[in-house]
């Protein structure tokens, strides 16, 4: 382990104030050692700057999938006084919900193996990659109830059941959007592109449960093994980037105006309570709201093709849940012997609230959140549930997939997509995506596994396993 | 003048030599045209863009995003541009063609361009730039 770093539990590290000047609270993380062998340095020091933003509270947080990102090393959590504390869109990122979704079908694994015409009809369905444009006309009022009433719009607008809203995240939709504070350029990029997939580790995938590890929370949560799914795995697109980008040069000023010190200009941050900072949040919500929107409009996509070429209901194909994992949230929580408001930031990080906390859905208030970790492109993915532990450790938060361990540039050069999709259709799984970069950029090989990482969370107690599931289709961009 | 990637596990890393500020800029125009459209670009529509910032890093940094957003809101590809820069203020005319299914899209969408390793630096023998492009 990185000098300087002490374990504190079989799988939790901590970084002590001190490891670099100015950290206000310790850095804390969560990793196995085997994952420890491919820790980042920079991803620890990462860690340790953010730990001396002003109003921080109790530590700087990583999940095990913690890797280098920008200013927040990605995997990061940490939350911060209202009053004293700052927001920054480093603890967020550039694709501000980036999220997942998991829906259940009626269908078994012996309907959809070999079926090349669903995993083509889906392709065909919801437009994946660069250039794409939605086939919705969106105008500008249109988009505007977009960023204002998230998930709900995409269903009052005929896009799903009022059930889904239920199987959401904040009912997909955070209250404190202000769409005055996206700016023209973020809208020009979001009207065309409502219900795509976007690219990069963006997929859709068909699944089917192989696995059940916890039969209480499996049944609350609707699963059962052998039936398929499907998960949606995107954000905020073009919208959500730009809103990023042009909050980024106001905050950099702000970060001078309200005379912060930064060991990392990546961590441009304003107070919370700042008009610079409100104006920040506000526009963040706009772009999350208009990311459940998009998963929604996907998920609306997706259903009515299995409808269609199986002849099943569309109210068959309940929502599980969809949790954001780029996102800031003002939540309630304890710290500190006190409880109240705090603002908790997520990047690459998923909220899993445990049994009787806010925001459940209804039947599952004894069983806790559901958390779902989507896979790399041919390995499982899981679904686990938020615990008691979570919310006294990590302000109810755990990871969000399993992190790169091979560049884009090494994958392409070891890998051809061709041959992955060959290998993978022997296994029995479909891919489709626009090129064959994009699924030698994603090839299992490239990622950790995420057994290893859930398998941390699970341990450490900050999620429980539920279920695993194992790609049939996928859809890529 | 050139530019490749170089191994960064998350993200698109690319590193770029030129032998002065404008080229480097270029370069760095072509490495983000090339990650997003793959390599077959041509020119035809001229787009002029200009930018003010406080340092070379910002001044990058604001002139890729820029880009970044007229070619997706305006549908184009840029194959190659001519840059000026006087102190911190740049003028730049983009040429390029408009996004075509067939050629363009080998690529994979960017983010946003960051200052995480975002290095310009400049020695007797030019100008080199590390840039990391979020994908």
């Amino acid at each position: 382990m990185i000098d300087g770093v002490k374990r504190i539990g079989t799988n939790e590290w901590e970084v002590p104030i001190g490891f670099i000047p100015g950290m206000r609270v310790p850095g804390r993380f969560f990793l196995s050692e085997s994952l420890g062998r491919i820790l980042e340095p920079g991803a620890v020091q990462q860690l340790a700057n953010v730990a001396t933003l002003p109003g921080i509270i109790q530590h700087a947080l990583a999940m095990p999938d913690i890797h280098w990102g920008y200013g927040f090393p990605i995997g990061g959590v940490a939350a911060f006084s209202l009053e004293e504390g700052v927001i920054s869109p480093g603890g967020v990122g550039f694709d501000i919900n980036c999220g997942v979704r998991l829906f259940t079908t009626p269908l078994e694994y012996k309907d959809i193996t070999g079926r090349r015409d669903v995993v083509d009809a889906l392709f065909n369905a919801v437009p994946t990659g660069v250039g794409a444009k939605s086939p919705l006309k969106v105008s500008s009022k249109s988009l505007d109830d977009i960023m204002t009433k998230g998930a709900r719009w995409a269903v009052e607008a005929g896009y799903g059941m009022p059930g889904d809203l239920e199987r959401c995240e904040d009912k997909g939709c955070m209250r404190q959007a202000d769409s005055s504070n996206v700016s023209a350029k973020a809208k020009q990029r979001g009207m065309p592109q409502g219900g795509t997939l976007g690219s990069g580790n963006h997929f859709l995938e068909l699944q089917v449960v192989k696995e059940v590890f916890d039969h209480e929370s499996a049944h609350a949560f609707g699963l059962a093994v052998g039936q398929v799914c499907c998960m949606i795995h995107c954000g905020s697109r073009g919208l959500g980037h730009q809103v990023c980008t042009d909050h980024l040069k106001i905050l950099e000023q702000a970060t001078r105006k309200y005379h912060i010190t930064l060991p990392d200009r990546q961590l441009a941050c304003a107070p919370i309570l700042s008009p610079e900072g409100k104006a920040y949040f506000g526009a963040m919500a706009a772009s999350a709201n208009y990311a459940w929107a998009n998963r929604q409009m996907i998920m609306h996509a997706a259903r009515t093709i299995l409808a269609k070429t199986f002849s099943i209901g569309y109210d068959e194909m309940p929502l599980v849940y969809d949790v954001a994992h780029n996102v800031a949230k003002i939540e309630e929580h304890q710290y500190e012997g006190k409880h109240g408001e705090v603002c908790v930031h997520r990047k690459g990080a998923t909220r899993a609230f445990g049994p009787d906390a806010p925001d459940l859905p209804p039947g599952l208030a004894k069983i806790g959140q559901p958390v779902i970790i989507p896979g790399s492109m041919g390995t499982s993915s899981y679904v686990l549930r938020g615990t008691h532990t979570a919310m006294e450790k990590t302000f109810g938060s755990t990871c969000h997939g399993a992190g790169r361990i091979m560049s884009r540039s090494q994958a392409k050069k070891k890998l051809s997509g061709r041959e992955i999709a060959a290998g993978l259709l022997k296994e029995g799984i479909i891919v489709r995506a626009p090129n064959e970069n994009a699924i030698a950029d994603e090839a299992p090989e490239v990622y950790k596994p995420s057994e290893e990482v859930v398998n941390v969370v699970h341990e450490v107690g900050i999620s429980r396993l539920v279920a695993r599931l194992i790609p049939v289709g996928v859809i890529k961009g | 003048m050139s530019f490749f990637e170089v191994s960064h596990t998350a993200d698109v890393k690319i590193r770029a030599t030129a032998p002065t500020l404008e080229t480097l800029f270029s370069e760095a125009l072509a490495a983000l045209m090339q990650v997003l459209y793959g390599p077959d670009r041509n020119g035809g529509e001229k787009q002029e863009i200009t930018i003010d910032a406080e340092d070379a890093e910002s001044l990058l940094r604001d002139f890729l995003s820029e880009v970044l957003f007229i070619a997706e809101v305006n549908g184009l590809v840029f194959s190659d541009a001519k840059i000026h820069i006087r102190g911190c203020h740049l003028v730049a005319t983009l040429d390029g063609e408009p996004f075509d299914r067939s050629r363009h899209a080998l690529g994979t969408e960017v983010k946003g361009i960051s200052y995480s390793g975002l290095v310009i630096t400049h020695d007797a023998n030019g100008y080199m730039l590390d840039i990391v492009f979020d994908v």
